[in-house]
Parts: C-alpha cells; structure tokens; sequence
C-alpha cells in the first residue's frame, strides 16, 4: 500500500523539477539549429508543453495509468520499450556485483569479528577501507586498463563480443538467456564480460557489508546471551553461527537492501565506463538531453525498486529472527 | 605479540610485492617490439568506436549523422560520391543523366539495370518515384529532413517514364540538385517492402521502417543493440559485386567514455574511434595506431545577437570591433590544438565558390587596437570608472554563453573575455545544459554572444550562406541573430535558383562585401576531422558529406 503514495509524490516532484527548468527540448529533439519549425511545433504540442504546468502534470498522469510512459525523444522510441532493455541489462549486472559483494563482505565482516585485531582482520579491514576511499570509475579505470589493455583476460567493454548476436530474448538476462536457449557461446561470452563490471559495481557495497557485519557481530558477540551461552558450554563454532550471526545479520540485511536498490538506479559510472547498456547511462543521458519522459520513467522504476527491495528486506528479518512479525504492527 | 608483529610483518612485505607487481603490470605495455605488426584482430570485420546511435534507420527520417551512415551503407541514391572527392558526383543507381537546359526544370536519369535489393526484389523506376514521393508524404515528423527534397519537388515532380528511366521536374530550378540527390533522404527503397510493413501514412514515421532496413547497398542490417552496437553484415546481392578486398561485417559502437575508445583502438579491438582532440595527444606515436586528419566542413562560429536587450549590439560598428577583438590564433592553438584553421566567410573550403570570399583570405584578424579605434570613432569609449578601470558601454557587460561540456567553446569564451577586458569591456561568461542553451538562444534576448557549429547536409553554399545570413522572413537567421539585408536575401535566392556557375559566383561575392562588413557572426574557423584508426585499416578517405563508406574498406598492412 506504500506503493501508491510513494509513487504519486515521485511523480509530482519529478514532473514538477523536469518541468521548471527554462529550456527548449523541443527544439534540442527536432536537431537543434537546424530544427524545422513544423518539427518543433509537432514536438511541443506531442509533450503538451503548449499547456500550462497543471494540466501537463494530469496528461502525463492520464498515460500513466494507462501504462504509458511516453516516448524517450533522445531514444526515438518508447520509454517502456526502452527500460524492458535497460532494466535487465542493469539488473544482471546488479546481481552478478551482489553475488561478489554479499558472500565475501559477510564471510569477510565474520572472519574479521571472530579475529579481531589479528592478520586477518587487518586485512579485511584494508580491503573494506579501499572499498570505501576508492572512486569507482577510477577503479574502472585501472580494472580497464590492467585486465582488459595490459594483461587481455578480461574484454574491455560489452555485454557480448563484438558483432555477437544476443542470445534469443525470454527475460532480458543474456545469462539466463544464453541457458535457456542452450547457447553456450553468449553464455560464455556474457559471463566473461560480467566479471569486470560487476566486480567493480560490487566492491564498494562489499566494504560496506563486510564493515557493518564486523560491527555488528563484534558487538553481538560482546552481549549478554552470547556470554551465557558460552558459559553454558557451548562450541564457539555453535556461539558464532547459531547465536551470534542471525542478529548480526539484521543491520546487514538492511544494508544490502538498500545497497542493491542503489546499485540497480546508481550504476552509471559503470556502465559510462564499460558502456553497458543499462538504466544507468539511459537515466544519465535523458537528465542531460532533458528527456523528460525518460527522466520520469526511470524516476519511477527506480522508486519501485526501493519500495520492492524494503518489502525483502521487511521478509527477510522475519526469516532471520522470527521475533519480528510481519504484518503484526 | 611476537608472532603478531611477525604476521604484520609478512603482511607488509606482501602489500609491497603485490604493488610492485602492480606497477611492473601496468608499465610492461609501454615497452613495444620494434619492427613487428601486430597481428590483424577479426580481419573480415571492421569496428567503429564511436559515441552517439542512430536515431532511426529511416531515409525518410535520418538526418543525425550517426542514421545518415547507416542508410548510405545499406541503401543507395542514384548519384554519389566517390572516395574524398566532394567535387565530381558519380553516378550510382543513376547510369547517367540529362540536365534541364533553357527554362526547363527537368532532369531525366536513365537507371542501372539487373540491381537487386537485399531481399532479392528487383529495383525499377517505381521504387525511385515511390521513394521520392514517400519522404515528402510521410513529411519527416521526427526531423525534418524533408526540406531538402521539398525545397525543389513535391509529389507530382517524378514521374516513370520506362522500368528505368525516370523523369523529375522541380518546382524550381535548383543549383544544387544533383548534390542534394547524393543525401541520405534520396536514398531508394523497396516499394514492396515497405508496403508490405506499413506503407506510407501522410505526416507519420514508419515505425517498421526504424529498426529494419532493406536496401541495394553494399550492407545489410544484422541487428542494432541500442547504446551498444549496430551490426551491418554484407549483402550478397550486392549489384557492385564483391571482388577485391572489403570488410564483410560492419559493426559500430556506441561508447561514451572516451577512455574506453582509446583502449579499444590501442588494444586493436577498434579499428576506428573518434577521439577527441584534447585526446589526440594519448593515441600520438603509438604502435599500430594513427592520427587521421583531413579538412572537414564543421565549421566553428561566434553568434552575435542583434536584437539583444543591450542595443549597442545591434551597431553593426560594435560588432565590427568585436570581430576584430576574438582570438583567431588562440581558438586554434589553444581550443582545438591546432586542429582548426581559419573560415573567411560562411562557405567552407572544399566547398564550390569559397573564392569568392575574399579569396579566401580572412577579413578580420585578432587587433585590439583596430577594434578600440573602431569603439572611439563610434562614440563607445572608455568613460565609465568602476574600482579604478575605465569600462566602456557603461560597464554594462556582454553576456557571454556556452553550452556546458564543450572544452573548446569554454577556452575561446574565457579567452575571449581576457581580449573584451583588455578593450575596456565588461563581459561575464556563463554555461548552460544544451536544452536551455537552445532556450536562450532562440526563445530570449538575454545574450549576446554564443558559440555554435555547422556540419553539411550536403555539398552546397546554399546549404551554409542562406541559414547564416539569409533573413527569417528568406528562411534563414537559423542562429536567431535577427540579422537581416534585403540585398543578401536577393544574393542568396539568385544563388540557390541558378544553375549558371558565373550568376552563382557574383552573387555569392556580392552577398559576402555586404554581410562580412556588417558582421553577425564571428567566422572563427573550419574544424580539421580527426580520428584514430589502426594502421591495419585500408580504403578509408574522409569524405565530408559521405563520411563512411565501409565497402572500400579492408584490413591489412600495407606492402
């Protein structure tokens, strides 16, 4: 039910911000200079521009609940046919950087709670502490140019080889789609030109896991039950696991919640980088060609997005401590 | 705590060893093998990194230069141009043509018989006629393009004459016909086809005919990833046949980031990458990797406004000195690194009747003196004191704008602020998001000054001199000047409707006296086209109004 009120304040301060801006998209989509002035006209009376704000706001709301998001003038083509490209594209590799950055940030913040101060725990906490200072297009960079220009094992940019067709379309997910349709080709070539990408999208969120899990098991382990559990002789390894971790884990399912929502709208600096054709450089292009309707069709998936992922995130520390209820109050 | 120190110890030493490592790695590319080629990667195919897409694969839409490449690969028109030579047109699928002669309007072109399109359709005289007729009908709602035939033909002009032979009569005689016949929207399509996907609807886009394309060029669409790639895959039934050496897949990408551009051509996964100039300097000497240069029609301008809310700007006297005030040397050295060279009027040259712009010779030269002397004689001198300097205007300041994103444009704006102070002239210089440069430019007054380019749409004066200088009310002022000269309207519209080479010439020199010493723009230079291509890449000439023609393309080194 957040769903609605959410969305509806998105739509008003999106629409409302895209809108103020004194600027002339219409002619910037019909060439520029070299705009017809038919063109133009076409153009502002197809975005309503020629009405006044209100009555622009109630249009695009009118196509909205008819499931219309407009077309994107930079793409030429509707908006919703563009993110059912986009928004595979942007999740696979979302998922890839959440598979690299959940096991190794909550194996590491572990590793370095139940060692602390020791070898291990120092190094875990340089990884996360470079995690954390490293500006990512500039680890793309680097990534780029050692694995891809220096030492060729990783392709420089793409989501397949050069001229490869993509794999026959069921969900969008060349993985998945490579799989599905039995094509080893693309799948080896998707998973090959997903590790760069998403291991530079999924360090820093891997250094802000593995952070929060090391203070949250560190001060788990410090608690009372903790204490009375080990005086009731249990093993450490059953102290650790059993006890320890399913309440460490509650901070940081919250922040991988929100992490993943941030990574799925956040990735444009990768994918400028890796030219990746996801929704983060679509969104970066239509915020700076004002591409209204893009701007507002991304605005809104990505707010989607974060209410979906709090809903997990709500499931999730249901599962994890079944003292929370859900739907209870 | 012994072993503790021990384990930090190793700790630190492996930190070390691994950023050495690090730096070993990352320098080892730069020592190179003297003498070798490096071997040829996919030597059948060719790849562009470029930025940008198309915006539709269309004719009777393309206008962005990204879609125009595309249609002059998979489709042809009946005349074109041949390597870098933007002089001669050729025939294509015209075999050869007649003039109208006299008063006539009528051009007759006799047609290349046995051509196939890509689906295995025969080409006739029908598909020229329906191609023509289809841009004017569907009326190009997305881009406008459509002006470049309607200018000169409407639905009735073309007419069948035999399977191949077809006759045009303009609306108007046309200087610059056959050249505007080589443009993308002159390209002929399969009536089948199209019909067969949509047809022609008046003043609405095919949508089909966006993302799918079936010509008698030299290419064929295999398939278009957008804001990734664009495949083209040979056409077997090609007409020109496939002897010799040429590429057999084309495959374009879409890059932003500059970095990535330039690894791709330095690892030699790019054959081709545009590379801006600021770049240039990162791909220069490096193995296996060249600078391409060639003199191009972009050319670069200074947009006074006429009509601004400071009406010392519409004294053409003011504008005179300000010409003499911008520095010409210092957009070139600085601004584009030397990657552009003077402009002396609207025409660029390569382009027929440059001469007759001063020969060529650029009226104004950077000359502060000039420019001060010409301010005193008109009554604008140094008089206003403000924190003990002397303003002129009474210190009311030229607003100076930019569009942000644009280094060259940036340097020649503070550049020309630096010159604007030296004469006693208060300036500010200001940035803006494209769309609300475009805003300020055409839908306000408050500017005065703004940076612009020009690119070709096809090879004739008439294509730079009337959108420049023509009057609104000719269908010019493209750049919102409001400049206007009944004279140089005159000029311009003798120019554009005659045929005859010496009535052209004298009314384009007449046209340049008038406007260069009443200037409303700052002609401040021709862009020179660079690229970066792998030395591998043969067959590749510039050619400004038919940039990329990948059938002459092949991979190898050269003997």
């Amino acid at each position: 039910m957040l769903l609605i009120p959410v969305l509806i304040g998105v739509t008003i301060i999106t629409f409302t911000v895209s809108h103020v801006i004194p600027a002339d998209p219409a002619r910037a989509f019909a060439g520029g200079p070299k705009a017809q002035p038919e063109t133009i006209a076409r153009i502002r009376a197809e975005l309503h521009l020629d009405k006044p704000l209100w009555e622009q706001y109630f249009y695009y709301l009118n196509d909205l609940i008819h499931l219309n998001l407009g077309k994107s003038f930079l793409e030429n083509r509707p908006v919703t046919t563009a993110l059912a490209q986009y928004f595979p594209a942007t999740f696979e590799l979302t998922i890839f950087a959440m598979i690299i950055a959940v096991p190794f940030g909550i194996i590491g913040g572990i590793i370095s709670a139940i060692r602390q101060n020791k070898l291990s725990d120092h190094i875990t906490r340089i990884i996360a502490i470079v995690g954390y200072s490293l500006p990512i297009f500039w680890l793309a960079l680097m990534l780029q140019y050692v694995f891809a220009y220096q030492i060729p094992i990783f392709p420089l940019e793409g989501r397949l080889s050069a001229g490869m067709t993509s794999p026959t379309t069921f969900t969008g997910f060349y993985v998945l789609d490579s799989i599905l349709s039995g094509n080893s080709a693309t799948l080896l070539s998707s998973l090959h030109h997903l590790l760069l990408p998403a291991f530079t999208l999924g360090f820093a969120t891997l250094a802000i896991i593995l952070r929060m899990m090391r203070s949250s098991m560190l001060e788990v382990m410090g608690s009372d039950y903790i204490r009375t559990a080990r005086a009731k002789g249990l093993s450490e390894r059953t102290v650790i696991y059993k006890h320890a971790l399913r309440n460490a884990m509650i901070p940081t399912i919250t922040v991988t919640g929100l992490s993943f929502g941030g990574l799925l709208s956040g990735a444009v600096l990768t994918e400028t980088i890796y030219n990746w054709p996801g929704m983060g450089r679509f969104a970066a292009h239509a915020v700076l060609g004002l591409d209204f309707n893009a701007v507002m069709g991304f605005t809104l998936v990505v707010a989607i997005i974060y209410v979906i992922a709090n809903l997990i995130v709500d499931i999730l520390y249901a599962v994890v401590d079944p003292r929370v209820k859900l739907g209870g109050g | 705590m012994r072993s503790f120190r021990k384990k930090d110890k190793k700790a630190g030493v492996l930190a070390i060893v691994l950023c050495a490592l690090l730096i070993v790695v990352s320098f080892s590319g730069c020592v190179q093998q003297e003498g070798t080629n490096p071997e040829i990667k996919s030597p059948l195919t060719y790849v562009r990194y470029d930025i940008g897409e198309p915006r539709t694969l269309d004719p009777a839409e393309a206008y962005d230069s990204a879609s125009c490449d595309m249609v002059n690969n998979i489709y042809d028109r009946l005349v074109t141009y041949k390597g870098n030579d933007t002089t001669t047109i050729h025939p294509s699928l015209a075999t050869d043509w007649i003039e109208p002669t006299g008063n006539s309007t009528t051009w007759t072109f006799h047609l290349e018989q046995g051509v196939k399109f890509s689906n295995g359709n025969s080409f006739t005289a029908d598909d020229v006629k329906y191609s023509f007729d289809r841009v004017l009908i569907v009326n190009s709602p997305d881009s406008g393009v459509v002006w470049i035939l309607s200018q000169c033909m409407d639905t009735n002009s073309t007419k069948v004459i035999d399977d191949y032979t077809v006759e045009i009569s303009l609306t108007q005689p046309y200087g610059g016909y056959l050249a505007l016949l080589a443009f993308s929207v002159a390209s002929i399509v399969d009536k089948e086809t199209v019909e067969a996907n949509g047809g022609v609807v008046a003043d609405t886009d095919n949508e089909w005919m966006k993302e799918n394309a079936v010509g008698t060029g030299p290419y064929t669409l295999d398939h278009w990833t957008h804001n990734s790639e664009i495949v083209l895959k040979k056409n077997d039934l090609y007409w020109g046949g496939w002897a010799g050496n040429h590429v057999d897949t084309v495959v374009v990408k879409s890059a932003d980031e500059a970095s990535t551009r330039i690894l791709a051509l330095q690892n030699g996964d790019a054959d081709f990458a545009y590379i801006p100039y600021e770049n240039l300097v990162d791909i220069r000497n490096k193995t296996g990797v060249i600078i391409y240069q060639a003199p191009s029609y972009d050319v670069v301008l200074g947009l006074f406004n006429t009509i601004s809310e400071n009406t010392f700007m519409a004294n053409k006297e003011v504008r005179k000195a300000l010409s003499y005030a911008f520095d010409y040397q210092s957009a070139i050295d600085d601004a584009y690194n030397g990657y552009l060279y003077r402009l002396p009027g609207c025409i660029p040259k390569g382009m027929p009747y440059y001469d007759t712009q001063n020969n060529g010779v650029p009226v104004y030269n950077y000359d502060l003196s000039r420019a001060a002397e010409i301010l005193n004689a008109s009554g604008y001198t140094q008089t206003y004191q403000f924190k003990g300097n002397l303003y002129r205007f009474n210190n009311t300041a030229i607003r100076i704008w930019y569009n942000s994103g644009n280094a060259e444009r940036q340097k020649m704006a503070l550049s020309f602020q630096q010159a604007l102070t030296k004469l006693g002239i208060n300036s500010i210089v200001s940035t803006e998001g494209w769309p609300q440069y475009l805003n300020r430019m055409y839908n306000t007054i408050e500017w005065d000054f703004m940076f612009l380019g020009w690119m070709p749409d096809y090879n004739d004066p008439d294509d730079y001199i009337a959108p420049f200088v023509g009057s609104a009310a000719n269908g010019g002022d493209t750049f919102n000047t409001g400049w206007a000269n009944a004279t140089v309207d005159q000029k311009i519209n003798e120019g554009k409707y005659s045929v005859d080479p010496t009535i052209r010439s004298n009314a384009y020199e007449t046209a340049f006296n008038i406007y260069i010493n009443d200037p409303s723009l700052i002609y401040i230079g021709q862009t020179t086209y660079t690229r970066g291509l792998r030395t591998w890449l043969q067959g590749y000439s510039y050619n400004p109004v038919l940039e990329y023609y990948y059938y002459n393309y092949y991979k190898a080194y050269p003997v």
